[in-house]
């Protein structure tokens, strides 16, 4: 009985996986077939004839590479300045405790969070046109921070509440002044939520689609912009959409696979408190 | 702070004013208060630039009849009378639709695999690997994926149904299977976001109620239905919100899979807008919609408060 038990669960579990697996696995397959195996009908599990020509076309695109270089800049530098204003905000919180404008705060993150992107970016497509600044990764970087910042603060404030004051004014006994609190005391012990937020926050910002589909066309279009593009052209090209896809979810899928550990932690502290 | 069962993060915020009073408030004051403001400062910029001032613009463009092409004038309400007796019901009604289904479908199988996963069979470690996968994905490749896969004519699932004498569904092409598509894909790219918190939930529990229970002759359902999940009432709360908020944001899924179609069938409100300001480029009632959304999602604003004060 315990037996069967444990062969259920195990079926069970390998049934999910197949099912969480199957998709890519079969994106990767398609971006590797010729264009006759493509469309073979019925489809074939496995490729006999590898090509690599979905992948060369891709990669020859300059806009592919221009897209890959603004995704990485963009992502870096929103990632650090999200981190950046939600590590200080989470910390001015927590050490203020609820005076002063804390409700108001807490409201406008609550409206970031759940209110589509695409209200914001009705009005700001306007802004953004008039200062000149459209399709600039400047405006991204900015944009992306702003509407990442709730997920950066609640992080955040999670591990700034595990610091205990009493360190922080023991330091202020040896006579450290605030920079020297934050940077000695304070950085140190955070620095594993900062690891998490992070990772979290750039990945949100590596997949983001909205925005940039709105606010860049040609110099600033991000990944995501660029692989989505195959499907609004008239003829799918399936091939080079299958690569464009496996690109783009290759190294996510490696780098998350490596840092799986931080992750579910961040996300998790961001629903249990241990 | 030290129970397993403390709020919720989003509610860590509401810790911390607990956190205020465990303190003298002479000792917290010792600071002064200008000084915690400049904290909260560079948040605050990046808030009023993205967020507050293009609300506010959007409330005033709302008022008149620009658009794309050309700038306009003020002419009161009149986008709001055309938004509300436009596409925005339908748009509504499936925006719901996709919401409820979110939270139905995905919920249960979430949380089932996660007690799947928690039972520590040989291997979970790897099991939780790859069944964390499709939520780590860009959501654009997804949606790709599955086109790729969804096509009627040359798709694998239509291929795999003609093997077996099935014959294959005009998935993306039907207004009901269209729904359905959406459904199924933002199933699978979330429910992993459900395990996983799911999971952490239940490992977070006591195990003294549950062995009392077992003592006590309760069955394993019992013991689910009773125990469990009461005690996991707080983390299912945090997870059903998120896909609330989530699935009511849905874009990215909907715009490679169908683009809202076919025709309006699964245009939801974030769709809707899009079309409204960037397809038919009528700047000032794409405006009207926004402010629109932001009246009808005052109960999502108001239910996320009472999860962070929770």
């Amino acid at each position: 009985m315990k037996a069967l038990k444990k062969l259920s669960g195990h079926a069970i579990l390998v049934l999910a996986c197949i099912a969480a697996l199957f998709p890519v696995y079969w994106t990767v397959l398609s971006s590797l077939k010729t264009r006759i195996d493509l469309f073979a009908q019925p489809p074939t599990f496995w490729v006999s004839q590898i090509t690599w020509d979905n992948y060369a076309q891709v990669l020859a695109d300059p806009e592919f590479i221009r897209a890959a270089i603004v995704t990485i800049i963009v992502t870096l530098a929103s990632t650090a300045l999200a981190t950046l204003a939600g590590a200080l905000a989470a910390y001015g919180l927590v050490r203020r405790g609820r005076f002063g404008g804390r409700g108001t705060f807490d409201g406008v993150l609550i409206l970031i969070r759940a209110l589509p992107g695409i209200v914001i970016a009705v009005p700001l497509y306007k802004i953004v046109v008039d200062l000149g600044m459209y399709d600039n990764p400047g405006t991204l970087i900015v944009v992306y921070a702003a509407i990442n910042l709730p997920f950066a603060v609640w992080l955040m404030t999670g591990f700034v509440q595990g610091i205990p004051y009493e360190l922080e004014e023991a330091a202020r006994v040896d006579g450290a002044g605030q920079v020297g609190v934050l940077v000695r005391v304070v950085l140190p012990l955070i620095a594993p939520g900062l690891a998490a937020t992070t990772i979290f926050v750039a990945l949100m910002t590596w997949n983001e689609f909205l925005i940039p589909l709105v606010l860049a066309d040609r110099q600033a279009k991000t990944l995501p912009v660029y692989v989505g593009g195959f499907v609004t052209s008239r003829v799918i090209n399936w091939g080079a959409m299958a690569a464009a896809a496996s690109i783009a979810i290759v190294p996510i899928a490696i780098l998350t696979t490596l840092v799986q550990r931080n992750l579910v932690r961040g996300l998790s502290s961001g629903a249990i408190k241990d | 702070m030290s129970s397993p069962l403390t709020p919720p993060a989003p509610g860590r915020v509401l810790t911390a004013a607990s956190r205020a009073e465990a303190h003298p408030p002479t000792r917290r004051r010792r600071q002064p208060l200008s000084v915690h403001a400049t904290y909260l400062l560079p948040a605050w910029l990046l808030i009023a630039a993205v967020v507050v001032v293009p609300l506010a613009l959007s409330a005033w463009m709302s008022l008149g009849n620009e658009t794309m092409l050309r700038s306009g004038r003020f002419i009161g309400l009149g986008n709001y009378t055309n938004v509300l007796t436009g596409d925005f019901w339908p748009a509504l009604g499936i925006t719901l639709v996709f919401s409820l289904a979110a939270v139905f479908v995905q919920v249960p199988i979430g949380l089932a695999l996660a007690m799947v996963l928690n039972r520590e069979l040989r291997g979970t470690q790897l099991y939780r690997s790859v069944l964390l996968l499709p939520m780590l994905l860009t959501p654009v490749a997804v949606g790709l994926m599955w086109r790729l896969m969804l096509n009627a004519d040359t798709g694998v699932i239509n291929g795999v149904a003609t093997m077996m004498g099935i014959p294959g569904l005009n998935w993306l092409g039907d207004r009901t299977l269209a729904v359905v598509s959406v459904v199924l894909v933002d199933a699978w790219q979330n429910i992993p976001f459900v395990m996983l918190l799911s999971l952490a939930g239940l490992q977070s529990l006591p195990d003294a109620p549950l062995e009392a229970a077992s003592v006590d002759g309760a069955t394993r359902w019992q013991s689910f239905w009773y125990i469990t999940i009461p005690m996991l009432t707080p983390v299912l709360g945090v997870v059903v919100m998120i896909r609330i908020i989530e699935s009511i944001k849905l874009f990215d899924i909907i715009y490679i899979l169908t683009q809202g179609g076919p025709g309006t069938a699964t245009q939801n409100l974030s769709l809707l807008n899009y079309r409204v300001g960037f397809s038919f480029m009528n700047t000032s009632q794409a405006a009207a919609l926004g402010i629109i959304i932001c009246v009808v999602l005052i109960p999502v604003f108001w239910l996320q408060k009472k999860v962070n004060e929770q």
